[in-house]
This record gives C-alpha cells, structure tokens and sequence, in this order.
C-alpha cells in the first residue's frame, strides 16, 4: 500500500489535474468522457454510503438520481436559475429519501433489497407512464451550451461526495453507521439509534445521487424522463462499487474511471459488450474478492511476494 | 467404537474446546456431563461434521472421521439426536421417519425399522399423519430419537434428551436408551443431568469451560465428592 | 359486466404463469435461502429456446416443453456448479446477500448476451391455433392462453406430488425447514441443492415457453417477470405450492381490474404498492411464514 504522504500527493496531483483539464484541453470527446468518470463516480460513492458505510442494499438508488434530475430539468427550463433548480432537485431527492425510508429501512436485510427494487421500478413506470415524451433543450440553451460549466459543476458535485464520505468515516455519526453495518443488535446495545443512522446515511445518500441527476438534467441535451430513473444506473454504482472496493473511500472512484474508460473503449467496437465484462466481473469480486479488485490484487501481490520467497529460499537451501 | 483426541475448536478466534479427549467403547454407554455452556455441544457439532476443527484428530471404527461431510458421517453408522427436540416441525411424524433413514444403508430397511419405532414409541404411530409441529415435548423427543434410530445407528449420540422435559418423560426416555443400547447400539449421553446420566452410564467424563476436568467409571464418580458438590447436591 | 367478466379472465390467464414464475423463484428460496433475481432472465432464456425451436426447427411450442424444462435444468445444474454452490455454505444472511449480487452479475450477462445475439426485438410465437378462442356468453377464451392455464396447474400438481409423495422431495422439504437438521439426518444437502436449483430453473423455462406462446419475448422482460415473481412469492408466503399458484393468480386479477378501472399505465403499478403495503407491515420477513 501506498505510504500516507504518497496518496495524498497522489489525490492532490489528480485533484489539480481534474480542475485544469479543461484548461489545458478543450476536445470534447475528452472532457465528456471525464464528466463521465465524474458521474458515475458520484452516483457510486453516494451509493457507497447506505450501501458501504451502513450496510444496507438498496437496489432503488435510480429513484433518487431520477428524482433529482427530473425536479432540475423541469425548473431550470421552467426559467428557475439553475442553481436554484440544482439544489431543489438534492433537496427532492432526500425529502424523498425521508418518506421512502420512514418505512422502508425498517426492513432488514434481503428485504430492504428487494423493497426498494421494487419501489425503483414502481417510480420509473409512473415517470414514465408522465412524462412520456423525449425532454429536449431549447434551441437557446443549445445554443450558449457551454461544456466547462458543465464539467466544474459535476466535479464539484464529486468533491463534495467524496469530502462527505471522507467526513463520515471519520465521524461519531459515521462510525454509528458503520456498527450498525456489523451488528444491529451490537449496534443497538451500545445505544445506538440504528435506525436514525440507516436513515440519515439513506438521505444523505439519496440527496448526493439527486444532485448528481440534477447535473445530469443540466448536462444532457436530450432524453426520456424515465431514463434517468432506469434500473441501469443502480446496477452501474453496484458494480464501480464493488469492483473499486465497498466501503472505501477511494474504491467506487477508482472504479468509476476503470468502468468508463473500459466502456468508451468497448463501445466504439461493439454495444454494451462492456457490461458482459463487467457482469462477469461482478461475480468474480463477489465469490473471490470481497474487499474488491483492489484488496484483490494486493492479495494477487502478497501471494507472489510469499512464493518468491518461498522460492528464493528454496533456492538459498539447494546452494 | 469412536475415539477423540487433543480436539480443538474455536469460533473464529475464541477458542471453546481445548485438548478435549474421550472415547466410547463399543457397546457401552458413555455419559459427557458439564454445566450449560461448558463446550459440550460444539463437541457433538465437530464430531458429526458441522462445525471444523482447529485440531485433533476423530475416528469412528479406527477411520478417521475428521473433514467428511454430516451425511456421511451418518452413514457409516454415526447417528446424532440434536438437543431442543429437533424435528421438522412442517413435515408429518411419519415423514419425519421416513427422512431419517435416507443414507443407503438405512433406506432398504425402513419399513422393517419404522415397525420397530412404533414398537419402542407406541404414541408415534397413533400419531404419524400429523405434523410433528402439534406434538408435545416428550413425544417430539421420541420422534427426534426415533428418527435416529431410523438411520440404524451403531453410535447414537443424544444431546440432552432430558431438556425441558417433566419427570416421567424424562425416566421414559432414558430407559428406551438402555433398551437401545441393549440391542447392541453404543451410546454417548450429553447431559446437564448428571445424576440421571451416571446412573444410566458406563463410564463418564466431567467437561468444564471446554476441558474434560475428570473422568472414570461412574460408580466411582457417584462418589467423586467434587462430582457430588459441584453436580449432585441438589 | 361482460369487459370485468373478460377482465377477470385475462388476469387469470396471466396469472397462471406469475404463479409459475413464483414458483421457481420461491423453490431456490426456500431450499437453497438464495434469491435468484436472475430467476426471470432464466424465464426469459426459456422464451428464446421455445422460439428458435418453432421458427427454426419448426417444432410446435406445446411439444417443446419437455425440451426447454430439460435445456434449463441442464443451464441450472451448470450455473449452481459455477456459481451458487461457492455461497450455499454461508451463513443465511450473506448466503441471500451474496446470491441477490450474483444473480445481478448473472442478470447483466444473460440481458447483454440476448441483446447481441437475439437482438432487442420483441418475438411472438405464431402458430395455426394461435387466434383460436372460444367465446361463451359474452366472455372470450383464447385457447392458447387457456393452455397455459392448464398447464400450470398441471406443474403445480406435479410439483406437489414431487415434493409430498417422493423421497427427494421430502428431503428438499426438510432441508428448507433445518439444512442442519438435514444432514444430521443423513440427507446429502449438496444434492439437494443441486436438484432444487436445477427444478427451479426448469420451472423457468416452463415459464418461458407460456410467455413465448401466449405472449411475447425481448431481452429486457427479465426485470419485469422477477419483479412478479417476488411480488406473488411476498403475498403467497414459502409455504404452499398451490397457494403460490393462488398468488398468481390473485396478482393477475388485481392488475387486470385495476387498468380497467384507472387505465392501462397504471397496470404495473398495482402489484408494486400491493408488494410494498405487504413488505411494510411484515418488516421481520415475508417468507418466514411457513412455521407460523
């Protein structure tokens, strides 16, 4: 493992090679392949609270970046400033969060799972059955579009959720969450309130996923509203996540680059291959690597460390 | 018949049984007796294969038993009745036997050891379309070791088949475990009830906090003042 | 009266084969305390092989049956020796964990690979009987969907004799009551899972050839048919074999009178708030129903 002052050099070089990208670069294929790795990064690391830090499974996470991205789009074209309409989506999307996960998260387990599965499609149906029209930019937003606003604000929203998940692993309140994650009923003898931490870490969680939607509705030129509450994006914070190491600070960001860059690559060959790959990932972290491919290669490491000396010293022994 | 050696276990990093040694003798009825929590049952869980060991060494009939799964533990002969009366509560009584003697060489004879059951357990037959769910305690206890006897066991082991029980129960069942062990069945006993236990057995061990502290026939451990202070006074 | 009457009629015909879909999905379950959510790209799976039968062997749907139930038990058997057998011995919580993740790995491959090598369009089965109904009363019985009624109730009552009358069955049935209490009682619980898996996975296919025939087939259906699976599994409980077929059915019913009643668009939703109703009043678990 890296020593502690190389990753924070490290974090810091990337830090500043992220904010003057757009600066040194104006190709666009570029900056939106970032915006991207962005994106899918935040939508992952707000996952990575309810599901890494408290433990909870929920497979509805689509219903809060859908959320947010509906409430944004529809205000910001409605001639709300956008930054109102940006944080009146992450707000949406937490005020959602409270009312689903009221009664919600006192499911345990495969129940929270298959609940809020459940629930996800139920509002991507009704969104759909709404909106069923192709929600478009006006020809005069497209006109002044402007990428590099674009791309500070989805990295801004990615330097918050990280700072947020970098606060509550190292808080009182995220160490709440982080026992209720290893033992309810341990969690709860030692006072514990399990589940107003499920539920504060399911709304932070929720409000970080609508603002990363909000920068979706502001990013995106066109699509259909129901396309941003699609399972597809639950499935792909799963997999960064777990790919990149649950629980972990920089696991769902190391997985989010690694997820894009492979489907940007694969996609100019052949559609969605990408996702056979990373479906047949999936399964390998889950049976092999828990800890994610991360931990998994460092193991890979350690292995080949033992065997080359076990060698070296069988080696010493016949001399 | 079945011999435990220096056996250790642990659940993950607690340690719960330490060089815990004993052997039953074929034929014989050997008594384990130690107070709630003294490693007994994870004693019984790592014999039948259900739990790992850390160490030690197992062997039925001088074959090691150590690493096989529960099932084939059963068939060679090996036969465990869990404590609380385990039975399948959503199954019938009679389904219950039949499921008990599912290994093969068990299987062919069922019909002839179901009649043999009902000999020993008369209630079980009047009772053998119901669920074992509606059974009393005592009867499902009689299930539970019917079910066993099912499998044709050579060792049947019981883990407290006193538990719970009131008393006539209880003098019920361990004179059909002599009767079983009359006809040629070995038999291990597990109990908090020493007494009981030392007058049904041969020879018995004392297990405390995952250690066997004393062993010997049970006539001298009747004896044993520190057997008698610590289990029999009362 | 005579469009509720038709109504009624047509959510029992779908609904027969929510309850089959069920009853795959509540086999592993309640066995194997694994949820496959890959269950319905199984059914989906199951849908292609009835299809590329018929238009390309020529082979009639109803006649492909045994073929598909075998194909699938075959698909079964392989994907519990590469996957679902390396988490069977965990502990039940991340056996469940661990399965619903796998299953989404699994969901991800079998969409994508129906998507490149059947391509996203929706398929139907077109046979000489295909419009065939009869009409009695104001009421009309289309004779395929009709079939597939039977033929569910058909499996059901198969799969209660299997798991009532034979020795196998009872040992699936006790190993999903104590896995414990089953190998103590000799009962080689590897197999067991085996045989459970590769059932519900046949059941799968049984459910496909319905839904190709009577209705129709895209790669992306597998969602969807999870989704009732779980739904009529939450409302029937693990317990009865006929009762999940009930559940189906009841499901059926619900969603056909209530896209009479409100409209179309709301037909899919009807079973999801009728699930999350169910799921918020029994937080400890639904499917623990059984030993009550």
């Amino acid at each position: 493992m890296l020593s502690r002052r190389w990753s924070w050099g490290l974090s810091i070089a990337v830090l500043v090679g992220a904010l003057v990208l757009p600066l040194v670069s104006d190709r666009q294929p570029l900056l939106t392949l970032a915006i991207f790795v962005f994106l899918i990064a935040t939508l992952a690391s707000s996952w990575n609270i309810i599901g890494g830090l408290a433990g909870q499974i929920s497979l509805g996470h689509a219903a809060f970046f859908g959320i947010g991205s509906l409430v944004t789009r529809l205000l910001w074209l409605e001639g709300v400033p956008l930054m109102l309409a940006f944080l009146a989506g992450g707000l949406a999307s937490a005020v959602a969060a409270v009312i689903l996960g009221y009664p919600g998260l006192r499911l345990r387990g495969i129940y929270f799972a298959i609940g809020t599965l459940a629930l996800g499609e139920a509002i991507r149906i009704t969104v759909g059955n709404l909106y069923p029209r192709v929600s478009a930019l006006p020809a005069e937003a497209l006109r002044s579009y402007d990428l590099v606003g674009r791309y500070y604000l989805i990295l801004g929203v990615l330097l918050l959720s990280i700072a947020v998940t970098y606060y509550l692993m190292h808080s009182k309140l995220g160490l709440g969450m982080q026992t209720t994650r290893e033992d309810e009923d341990a969690a709860r003898s030692i006072g514990v309130d399990i589940f107003m931490h499920k539920l504060i870490a399911f709304v932070i969680s929720a409000a970080i996923a609508g603002l990363a939607g909000g920068s979706f509705a502001f990013f995106h030129v066109s699509y259909y509203p129901s396309f941003t509450f699609s399972a597809e994006w639950t499935f792909d914070a799963l997999i960064v996540v777990f790919i990149g190491g649950i629980g972990t600070l920089v696991g769902p960001l190391i997985g989010a680059l690694f997820f894009v860059l492979v489907r940007d690559v694969l996609s100019t060959s052949l559609v969605d291959v990408h996702l056979l790959i990373f479906g047949g990932l999936f399964i390998v972290v889950v049976l092999l690597f828990p800890g994610g491919l991360m931990e998994g290669w460092e193991q890979l490491q350690s292995w080949r460390g033992a065997l080359r000396l076990r060698r070296q010293k069988a080696g010493d022994e016949a001399a | 018949m079945l011999t435990v050696t220096d056996l250790q276990v642990a659940y993950g990093e607690i340690q719960v049984v330490w060089d815990v040694s004993f052997s039953v003798p074929e034929g014989s009825i050997v008594a384990i007796i130690g107070p709630n929590g003294a490693g007994k049952s994870t004693t019984l869980k790592s014999i039948m294969g259900l739990l790992p060991l850390k160490a030690g060494e197992i062997s039925f009939r001088s074959e090691t038993i150590v690493g096989a799964p529960s099932y084939e533990i059963v068939r060679a002969g090996l036969v465990l009745v869990p404590e609380a009366r385990a039975t399948f509560s959503t199954l019938t009584v009679l389904e219950n036997l039949e499921l008990g003697a599912f290994s093969e060489r068990a299987r062919p004879h069922r019909h002839e050891t179901i009649g043999q059951v009902f000999e020993i357990f008369p209630i079980l037959k009047d009772r053998q379309s119901q669920s074992a769910g509606t059974l009393s305690g005592g009867e499902r206890q009689m299930l539970a070791i019917g079910k066993a006897l099912m499998a044709k066991p050579e060792l049947l082991i019981l883990d407290e088949p006193s538990l719970g029980l009131a008393p006539l129960v209880v003098e019920r069942i361990f004179e059909v475990i002599e009767e079983i062990n009359r006809q040629g069945v070995s038999i291990l006993l597990v109990e908090q009830n020493a007494r009981l236990s030392l007058e049904t057995a041969h020879y018995g061990y004392v297990i405390e906090l995952g250690r066997i502290v004393n062993e010997g026939k049970t006539e001298d451990l009747l004896q044993d003042s520190r057997v008698q202070d610590a289990y029999l006074s009362f | 009266m005579s469009s509720v009457l038709q109504s009624i009629l047509s959510g029992i015909l779908v609904g027969a084969i929510y309850g089959l879909a069920a009853l795959g999905l509540s086999l592993a379950f309640g066995v194997l305390k694994i949820l496959n959510v890959a269950h319905g790209e199984l059914i989906m799976v199951g849908g292609y092989a009835t299809f590329f039968m018929f238009t390309l062997l020529g082979v009639d749907p109803f006649l492909s049956m045994a073929a598909v139930f075998a194909i699938l038990v075959v698909l079964g058997l392989g994907l519990h020796t590469f996957l679902f057998r390396h988490i069977v011995t965990l502990d039940e919580e991340n056996r469940i964990k661990n399965s619903l993740l796998i299953g989404f790995g699994l969901t991800l491959i079998l969409h994508t690979l129906a998507v490149r090598l059947f391509s996203a369009d929706d398929r139907s089965i077109f046979t000489d009987y295909s419009t065939l109904a009869w009409t009695v009363g104001p009421v009309r019985f289309p004779a395929v969907k009709v079939a597939g009624l039977l033929i569910a109730i058909v499996a059901v009552l198969l799969l209660e004799f299997f798991l009532t009358r034979t020795y196998w069955g009872k040992a699936l049935r006790a190993t999903s009551e104590d896995w414990v209490m089953a190998s103590l009682a000799g009962i080689d619980i590897r197999r067991v899972y085996f045989v459970a898996f590769a059932l519900s996975a046949g059941l799968a296919g049984l459910t496909g050839v319905l839904i190709s025939v009577g209705f129709s087939i895209n790669p992306s259906i597998g969602l969807q048919w999870t989704l009732k699976a779980l739904i009529v599994v939450v409302l029937a409980g693990l317990g009865s074999i006929p009762g999940t077929l009930l559940g189906g059915l009841l499901l059926g019913v619900a969603e056909a009178l209530s896209s009479l009643q409100f409209g179309g668009e709301y037909r899919e939703i009807v079973g999801l708030v009728l699930f999350l109703i169910f799921l918020s009043f029994r937080p400890q678990g639904l499917f623990g129903g059984r030993h009550a």
